[in-house]
């Protein structure tokens, strides 16, 4: 049982970050859901629904900024298993730098397109966000593609990075799963 | 190196694929790719085209319009109320539009057409309440499925360019939960210009007060200025109703009463397009004064959306289904119009520089 398949990668995730992962995994699928729905159905909790999705944005933006932080300050994540190939590992960075850059560009995005297009920004509860950029209508309509491009981005982003885990994982069976799952 | 059987690597396979296939197929439902028969903005903006909205950057739909600035002046029974910011502030500033309801940029007025005022209030606290009212007494749209029909039925001829009557008394022969809507609509006394004119909120929304008392209310800005009854349109000038305005603010200041209709037992919240007992309490919550007319091109409401679901705290929607409806489709109408190369509007800054009822603009 020697095979180079079966080496495992190094360690695992602190447990914090598996925390963050998992959370950070149900709140940004869930607010693609809601935009995606808020975006293209005229339902009865339209108003409601806005409101959680903006809320969830802001949770969103703090936690990936506490990720990034979380993740400089890590001193030992683990490494991809040697056995990898080269392109593969750089499928892996770059596809992971990508997911960091849509979940931080997404809620910027949102935030921004909201203050351009002159749209008050309450969160559930009541609380008031200021605005990050100042009224512009013309802006506002560019934002607000953008928006619903990097939103169309990222759902492709979480199903290639759920199928590419699940390979490593069932397929492959070199360890790279077991770094983001809970042990006791 | 055990090789699995190929039965077990399909089996495999599917667990790597069919999670991402799975979450996929939620994405599609959650945009309307998948599912059918959903109801979405863009099946309205669609509409709005057929019934002569052109793709100029012009509102879908009120799109002739006109700007005006000037402010709120909240009264006792606001505070009472509601426990929103906007009504303990004083002389609140105020960005409105006054419009006509159909979806031409273009067009004559006229005195049988549905007019509109809509209006942003902001308080020193942050508070934004924006307003959308229209000058018919009741919405003849009952849900989701009545407007859609609505809409549709206002598609126009493709030969006269016209819409069809036919179509129209269609939707509401089909209707008969909306007759008593049709016949106040239409026995409505039609006040001469913009400046003398009821508008209504038509939906429900709910206040709230520090006690936590909540009430349900439609709201009716009532002219402090004299009930006019209309006269014969203007032949010579399509702008007369914006001029009429325009004259008069250049003279005075022109005053609302923000009315708030209190619903009593029984009267429906989630339905605009039924009237509410006619003893209902009205309490006047502050007073509107408009001061300065502004062209939409020039600054101000021009793009602004006046979304009725942007409100203070201590407002809040109903489970009105037009509301959400409203809010779902102006915000997509607004993204949309805001990327556009706009014309210009119908009333000018020229318009409001010099709004005479000329008659050098006979025969044009």
């Amino acid at each position: 049982m020697s095979s180079p398949t079966h080496i495992p990668a190094s360690g695992s995730f602190p447990k914090r970050s598996i925390l963050l992962h998992w959370v950070m995994a149900a709140l940004i699928i869930a607010t693609l859901i809601i935009g995606l729905s808020i975006a293209h159905h005229s339902t009865i909790h339209y108003a409601g629904l806005f409101t959680l999705h903006r809320t969830l944005g802001f949770i969103i933006l703090a936690l990936v900024l506490l990720r990034l932080a979380n993740s400089v300050t890590t001193k030992h994540n683990p490494s991809l298993p040697a056995t990898m190939p080269i392109w593969a590992k750089y499928a892996a960075h770059i596809s992971h730098g990508l997911l960091y850059g849509f979940m931080l560009a997404l809620p910027l995005v949102g935030w921004a397109m909201l203050s351009a297009g002159g749209y008050p920004i309450t969160l559930w509860g009541g609380c008031h966000i200021p605005p990050l950029i100042g009224y512009n209508a013309t802006l506002w309509a560019q934002l607000r593609s953008l928006h619903s491009c990097l939103a169309y981005g990222l759902a492709f982003l979480i199903m290639g990075h759920m199928a590419a885990a699940l390979f490593h994982g069932f397929i492959r069976r070199d360890g790279v799963l077991k770094t983001m799952l809970y042990r006791r | 190196m055990t090789h699995p059987t190929p039965q077990k690597r399909s089996i495999l396979w599917a667990a790597v694929l069919l999670p991402s296939l799975c979450l996929g197929l939620i994405f599609a439902w959650a945009g309307g790719v998948i599912g059918g028969d959903t109801l979405t903005p863009s099946h309205f903006m669609a509409l709005f085209h057929k019934a002569g909205a052109p793709t100029t950057g012009f509102r879908r739909a009120h799109a002739k319009g006109m700007c005006v600035t000037g402010w709120f002046e909240p009264s006792e029974a606001g505070r009472t109320l509601s426990k929103s910011g906007i009504f303990r502030g004083t002389h609140l500033p105020v960005i409105g539009r006054f419009s006509l309801a159909p979806p031409m940029p273009y067009l004559a007025d006229n005195p049988a057409i549905a007019r509109s005022l809509a209006f942003q209030i902001r308080s020193q606290t942050g508070d934004d309440w924006r307003l959308a009212l229209v000058d018919v007494p009741l919405q003849p749209i009952r849900d989701l499925h009545d407007a859609l029909a609505f809409f549709g039925s206002n598609a126009l001829d493709p030969i006269t360019h016209q819409p069809d009557p036919a179509r129209t008394k269609a939707y509401a022969d089909a209707r008969p939960w909306l007759r008593t809507a049709f016949s106040q609509n239409a026995q409505r006394a039609v006040s001469s210009g913009l400046e003398d004119d009821s508008y209504n909120s038509l939906d429900s929304f709910y206040l709230t007060n520090h006690t936590g008392k909540k009430t349900a209310v439609r709201w009716t800005a009532t002219p402090l200025e004299p009930f006019h009854p209309a006269g014969t349109p203007s032949e010579d000038d399509k702008n007369y109703l914006f001029k009429q305005l325009i004259r008069t603010l250049n003279q005075h200041p022109l005053s609302w009463s923000l009315t708030a209709t209190i619903a009593r037992a029984g009267d429906p919240i989630n339905d605009p397009s039924q009237p509410w007992s006619p003893t209902a309490e009205k309490l006047s919550v502050g007073t509107l004064t408009f001061t300065q007319a502004y062209s939409e091109d020039e600054k101000g409401c021009g793009p602004m959306v006046f979304d009725p679901t942007i409100l203070p705290s201590g407002i809040t929607v109903t489970d009105d289904p037009l509301l959400a409806l409203r809010s779902s489709i102006y915000m997509h109408s607004y993204s949309t119009r805001a990327g556009e190369t706009k014309t210009p509007s119908m009333v000018t800054s020229h318009i409001i520089a010099s709004p005479t009822l000329s008659t050098h603009e006979k025969g044009q």
